[in-house]
């Protein structure tokens, strides 16, 4: 196991930069998540640390090995590079039945036939496969495949396994499991990994940290709660969690954790605590996660009560998901009770809101 | 057991300084190279020079091609050239046009059936279907003498430009049909449905529905079939020789091989004349067929249009389609096998007093014939299987890997299609005369096994790429990373994985090696004859009934191997 150290990489495809700059420290034994929307240069930037691809600049090394450096014009070919990689669709060799999949690895390192049956047998029992060896691949299910595909990858124990979207093939209750199970085997293992999906629920539940990633770029760095709790911007509060934002304008500053008053566009006010500084006259919009919002129901704790139009209901199982215009701004609100009229008054807590600088459209 | 997982495995070898696959890569695609240029240099260089290319002393010179122009008889040759191969494509336009409405689009009883036999000559050769027609149609053909007792002098004539392109369009319909036949049955039923429902009969949607969306099949075929025309050696040979009808192909064997003083300069200038024509051609195919393939893959879903009906024509319209397949393709080969068994074949006698096996047994006496029959199947047993190593190599490298020349080695292996036969023949030819150290060569079948592998590179490139660019990346990739470099991936992953289109690949080339012999013609010497270049020598001394023989076993081997691959991998050998 070694840590992973990835330094103002930058892959671009003809015209197009799919990744841009993007540096971050993998300790060892980390569990790292990279997520972002589709296209966000999350498999290309794998891809280039398992050599794969060939990247344009910045370095890539892992230990003390030096695995790319476009500097010093140093590049491992993948076959010199100690690299597990599981694929989003798992490439388990059709020809060859589990155990050849999971040998041929062992094979190339020319491990000896004993040992090499005995790890195969650990490795299949760590993924709980052992009684399907004999089979082929097409006569598995794909979240066995999943299994033997990690079996196959963590048999040669290398120095950091990296998993493209390997729950994404999986329908919604076998990736419920899988997740669990994959959770459970990296707290046994603790392997230098970076893992790559766009379901943040994955992401959150698996990760030590998480890499939000946006058009190729690094948008946040942080432990999951802290990415959840303290999005860096807009993009990422909206990405991690269904968010609703608000744009207002300051009347009176706040410095960062005092208290400033805004006014939305209809001219309704409110006091909120200011996670950033805030000075009067600048646009700024406001977060809030639909958990954090409630029908306000006379008593005004230490919050804002805020006049609101009502766009839609619909009955979602267990809950209301209700539409609202609060000053032209759309607003996600979910309840128990559906809300009768046309008219809602909206409870706003006064602090964990989040504070942006800027318009309504940075949002977008 | 976690433990034993996470002792550390030992730090994998630094990239060594010349990974293998560099001379791998490097090597393949410099034999390529070799095999490609080899008889393509010397006939370009012969047609420049004033003296032959092999004596000591000559200089560059365009004088050749003035002297071609000035030939007597040459713009004739052209002409001719030119009519036979445009004669050709319309017959082989039109029949396999009409065959794939028929076979493909409509309700006619036996479709399936009849569509086989239809392609029939195309695994066979035109040498071998020319004698099939000659012991029919021919001036003591079966049904020449069985004609005038019935109807009065029989009205054709095999030895006549028409008669010509009448057989090598029977051999090349195939192709058409091939063609429309993908772009019939595939392209979107509902096009043709909205022109039903919209109260078109049968005929009118035809006309104005089905035939224009074949128009790109239909064209493209013709530029092949024109090109393959051009190209065609043994009809001319066989047809258009005893009547003083000459074309380029025969032009060039008869100054080159058969003269005992061959004018060197001309044959090349000839050769390379043909060459630049048949490139522009391939060049032009090239260009239609992305067009092409737009249209064949349209709307590619397994739906399958509704047949036309033909209604009360159905059995009429069987009965015409029969006797073509009667009179063009069942007659000549069954005629030709029949003639095989008999000492003379004539209307006029009982067949029971003629049947015998006595032409095989002069075949498997005679060291020649039997050594021909012999060396047809280690050239296509062992020439089929090294050329199948080869295109294998070479597709594994083109499509699965970062080899820095891969386009140029892919455009490189696909150029042998726009080199004719008995160009490569005549270019080989000379490349063996001039090269020193390979006079052992020459004289084995080794030679036609190179110049054979080297003509059918595109043949197999095309029955192996399509299947290993649907073997996902992935696999590969999966094995790279693991530790496996370019070639342990190729052999151990990729390779084996491509087993069924490397299969079929080699049979492919089995088949056309072993009736290969346009290109075999100027290479053979004695001791490396094989069945094509024995079937042509036969053929001058006369002796038709081992004509008829040797034929009938080359048909037999063939339709062996047809047989074998479509039952047992289901394999297409075209298309
Ligand atoms: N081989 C390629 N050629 C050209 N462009 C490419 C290639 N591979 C990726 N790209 C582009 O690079 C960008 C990043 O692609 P990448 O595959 O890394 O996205 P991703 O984050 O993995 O997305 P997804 O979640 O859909 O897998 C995309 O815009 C993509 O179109
Ligand atoms: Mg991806």
């Amino acid at each position: 196991m070694a840590d992973l150290v990835i330094e103002g990489l930058t892959k671009r495809f003809g015209g197009v930069t799919a990744v841009e700059d993007v540096n971050l420290h993998v300790a060892d034994g980390e569990f790292v998540t990279l997520l972002g929307p589709s296209g966000c240069g999350k498999s290309t930037t794998l891809a280039a640390v398992a050599g794969l691809d060939r990247a344009d600049g910045g370095r890539i090394q892992v230990g003390g090995t030096v695995y790319f450096d476009a500097a010093r014009g140093i590049y491992r070919p993948p076959e010199a590079r100690s690299c597990g990689l599981v694929f989003q669709s798992y490439a388990l060799w059709p020809h060859m039945t589990v155990a050849d999949n999971v040998a041929f690895p062992l094979s190339l390192r020319k491990v000896p036939a004993a040992e090499r049956r005995r790890r195969i047998e650990e490795v299949l029992a760590l993924v709980e496969m052992e009684r399907y060896a004999g089979r082929y691949p097409h006569e598995l299910s794909g979240g066995q495949q999943q299994r033997v595909a990690l079996a196959r990858t963590l048999v040669y124990q290398p120095a950091i396994l990296l998993l493209d979207e390997p729950l994404s093939n999986l329908d919604a209750k076998l990736r419920d499991r899988a997740r669990a199970w994959l959770g459970e085997l990296r707290t046994r293992l603790r392997l230098t990994t970076i893992y790559v999906t766009h379901d943040q629920i994955e992401a959150l539940a698996l990760s030590d940290r998480i890499v939000v990633m946006n058009g190729g770029r690094i948008a946040q760095i942080g432990a999951p709660q802290d990415i959840y709790e303290r999005p860096a911007d807009p993009f990422v509060a909206d990405f991690i969690g269904t968010t609703n934002f608000l744009p207002a304008r300051v009347v009176t500053s706040a410095p960062e954790g005092g208290r400033a008053l805004l006014e939305l566009a209809d001219g309704q006010r409110m006091e909120v605590q200011a996670d950033r500084a805030a000075t009067a006259g600048s646009r700024v919009t406001l977060a809030y996660r639909p958990e954090q919002m409630r029908i306000a129901d006379g008593a005004t704790d230490g919050g804002a009560v805020l006049k609101t139009r009502i766009t839609s209901r619909a009955y979602v199982g267990g809950l209301w998901q209700v539409g609202l215009d609060l000053a032209g701004a759309p607003l996600r609100l979910e309840t128990r009770q559906p809300p009768g009229g046309e008219e809602l008054h909206l409870w706003l807590p006064e602090a964990g809101g989040i504070l942006f600088r800027g318009g309504a459209d940075v949002a977008a | 057991m976690d433990a034993a997982l996470r002792q550390v495995e030992a730090a994998p070898a630094p990239p060594p300084a010349f990974p293998r696959e560099v001379p791998i890569q490097y090597g393949a695609a410099l034999l390529v190279l070799v095999l490609v240029a080899a008889p393509l240099l010397p006939v370009l260089l012969q047609s420049l020079l004033d003296g032959a290319l092999y004596d000591d002393e000559y200089t560059l010179t365009l004088a050749n091609f003035a002297r071609l122009a000035r030939t007597s008889g040459f713009g004739q040759v052209l002409l001719n050239t030119v009519i036979l191969a445009g004669l050709t494509t319309i017959v082989a336009q039109g029949l396999g046009t009409i065959a794939a409405i028929l076979f493909g689009r409509t309700d006619m009883p036996f479709a399936r059936t009849l569509g086989e036999l239809f392609l029939w000559p195309l695994y066979l050769s035109a040498l071998v279907l020319s004698f099939g027609w000659y012991a029919v149609y021919g001036p003591s053909g079966y049904l020449t003498l069985l004609w005038p007792s019935v109807l009065g002098d029989a009205p054709w004539n095999l030895y006549s430009l028409g008669g010509m392109a009448a057989i090598a369009g029977v051999s090349q319909a195939p192709l058409a049909y091939i063609y429309c036949l993908s772009s019939a049955t595939l392209t979107d039923p509902s096009l043709e449905e909205a022109a039903r429902v919209s109260g078109a009969g049968t005929g009118r949607t035809l006309w104005r529905i089905t035939l224009p969306l074949m128009m790109p099949a239909i064209a493209y075929s013709a530029v092949l079939n024109f090109t393959i025309g051009l190209e065609l050696l043994s009809v001319p040979l066989i047809f258009g020789d005893p009547a003083g009808i000459t074309v380029l192909t025969t032009f060039l064997f008869n100054n080159g091989i058969s003269s005992p003083r061959p004018d060197h300069g001309l044959v090349a200038t000839a050769a390379a004349l043909m060459l630049a024509v048949v490139c522009f051609l391939v060049w032009l195919q090239n260009r239609m067929l992305g067009n092409t393939r737009r249209f064949i893959t349209l709307g590619g879903k397994a739906t399958r249009p509704r047949p036309f009906r033909l209604g009360m024509l159905r059995w009429p319209i069987f009965a015409l389609a029969l006797l073509y397949i009667l009179a063009a393709v069942i007659a000549p080969i069954g005629m030709l096998v029949l003639r095989a068994f008999t000492s003379f074949l004539s209307p006029m006698i009982p067949l029971s007093e003629v049947l015998t096996v006595s032409n095989f047994v002069t075949i498997f006496d005679y060291p020649v014939y039997s050594r021909a029959v012999w060396n047809s199947f280690v050239v296509s047993l062992v020439g089929g299987a090294l050329a199948t190593a080869l295109i294998g190599l070479i597709a594994v490298i083109v499509h699965r890997s970062e080899f820095r020349f891969r386009n140029a080695l892919h455009y490189l292996a696909l150029f042998p299609r726009a080199v004719p036969g008995v160009v490569a023949g005549v270019g080989f030819f000379y490349a063996f005369a001039l090269l020193p150290g390979l006079g052992v060569l020459r004289n084995s079948i080794w030679i036609l096994v190179i110049a054979f592998t080297m003509r059918f590179i595109p043949t197999g490139i095309g029955a192996v790429a399509p299947m290993l660019l649907q073997v996902s990346p992935d696999l590969d990739r999966a094995a790279r990373v693991q530790g496996a470099d370019w070639w342990t991936t190729s052999r151990r992953i990729v390779l084996p994985l491509m087993r069924p289109a490397l299969v079929g690949c080699f049979t492919v080339l089995f088949i056309s090696f072993f009736k290969e012999y346009s290109t075999a013609i100027f290479l053979f010497a004695p001791g490396s004859e094989v069945i094509g270049t024995a079937l042509l020598q036969l053929w001058v001394q006369g002796e038709v009934g081992l004509v008829a023989a040797l034929a009938a076993i080359q048909v037999a081997v063939i339709a062996v191997c047809v047989a074998a691959v479509r039952g047992l991998f289901g394999v297409k050998l075209h298309g």
